[in-house]
């Protein structure tokens, strides 16, 4: 079943657009770096600021208040342009270990910030919890990178 | 001395070495040149959509800027370091490599563009406070055309076999 959905994913048509010509994927993964860089940077930015890193005169919820639409959107660039490569070799990115375990942590990033990371963010002032929350809401997306650079080395 | 024997002699260096065939530096230093893009690459974009108006407009630039300029700069560092230990652990391949050279002009060119706006523009954030004038948004869509010119060469260098030359 899963197998059958990743093959007639390889043969989708925007699979084969993806491969009609030698730019088309290398494009579509620099807009995916793009996403990341949007989404990952301003989740960074209001994490540095529950730490109380950098000097900023806006407390942590104003900040992802004024970045929620941006982080969003990141998030939403990062995802369509994946599902595009994904498509591409969906049944070798399926048996990639290193692929495998970004979806993994991909999932409990976005799970969590929309979820414990929204709620540690709206803290008035930013406590033991909500520092916990901001290393690992920058632990999980690093993470994500990280695996994502290791889809290529294993 | 010729280009030849000094790229010979980086790839042979023990660092070169060290990097392309060690195993695990390679990735890691690639992953931290991504990660570096991810987390500061952001920061950037967000400087450059204030300026163009589009993110953050009810806050002074200032602030913004106040608040994206040290880790900016700390991205730099990291981005240029790991890039410089990349790139001197496969000398000879991105001699040869067309989206290399296309990136280190777009890179030059990112020095260009600090020389011409940096004074103007970006030293007197509070300047911007009053009224964001056309000269900053130049500034910031030629940062935005170059940063994503520098991703997308980048990233093009993997492909290059795959091109017909």
């Amino acid at each position: 079943m899963l197998t059958e959905f990743l093959r007639w994913l390889v043969n989708s048509p925007w699979s084969h657009a993806m491969n009609a010509a030698e730019w088309v994927f290398p494009t579509v993964q620099s807009f995916h770096f793009a996403g990341f860089a949007i989404s990952i940077g301003t989740i960074a930015i209001v994490d540095f600021r529950i730490l109380g890193w950098g000097r900023s005169r806006f407390t942590p919820a104003e900040l992802a208040r004024d970045l929620m639409w941006w982080t969003s959107a990141g998030i939403a660039i990062m995802l369509i342009t994946g599902f595009l490569m994904f498509s591409t070799d969906a049944v070798g990115y399926h048996n990639n270990p290193a692929f495998e375990f970004k979806m993994v942590c991909l999932t409990l990033a976005i799970l969590f910030h929309y979820t414990l990371h929204r709620q540690a963010v709206g803290a008035a002032t930013p406590g033991v919890v909500a520092k916990l929350a901001a290393v690992a809401s920058l632990v999980l997306w690093t993470t994500v990178v990280a695996s994502g650079r290791m889809i290529a080395f294993i | 001395m010729t280009i030849s024997s000094i790229l010979d002699w980086i790839q042979g260096s023990a660092l070169s070495v060290a990097i392309r065939e060690g195993g695990l530096p390679y990735p890691v230093i690639g992953g931290l040149h991504l990660l570096s893009i991810a987390w500061f690459g952001g920061m950037l974009l967000l400087v450059d959509l204030r300026l163009l108006g589009l993110a953050m407009t009810t806050r002074p630039v200032s602030d913004i800027w106040a608040m994206a300029q040290p880790w900016k700069r700390v991205g730099f560092v990291v981005v240029v370091v790991t890039g410089f230990l990349l790139t001197w652990a496969e000398p000879i391949r991105l001699y040869e490599s067309p989206s290399f050279w296309i990136k280190m002009t777009l890179f030059a060119l990112v020095g260009v563009h600090a020389l011409i706006f940096h004074s103007s523009v970006y030293a007197q954030p509070e300047k911007l406070d009053e009224g964001i004038t056309p000269k900053a948004k130049l500034a910031a869509t030629l940062s935005l055309i170059l940063w994503f010119g520098l991703i997308l060469s980048g990233r093009l260098i993997a492909f290059d076999d795959s091109f017909d030359r």
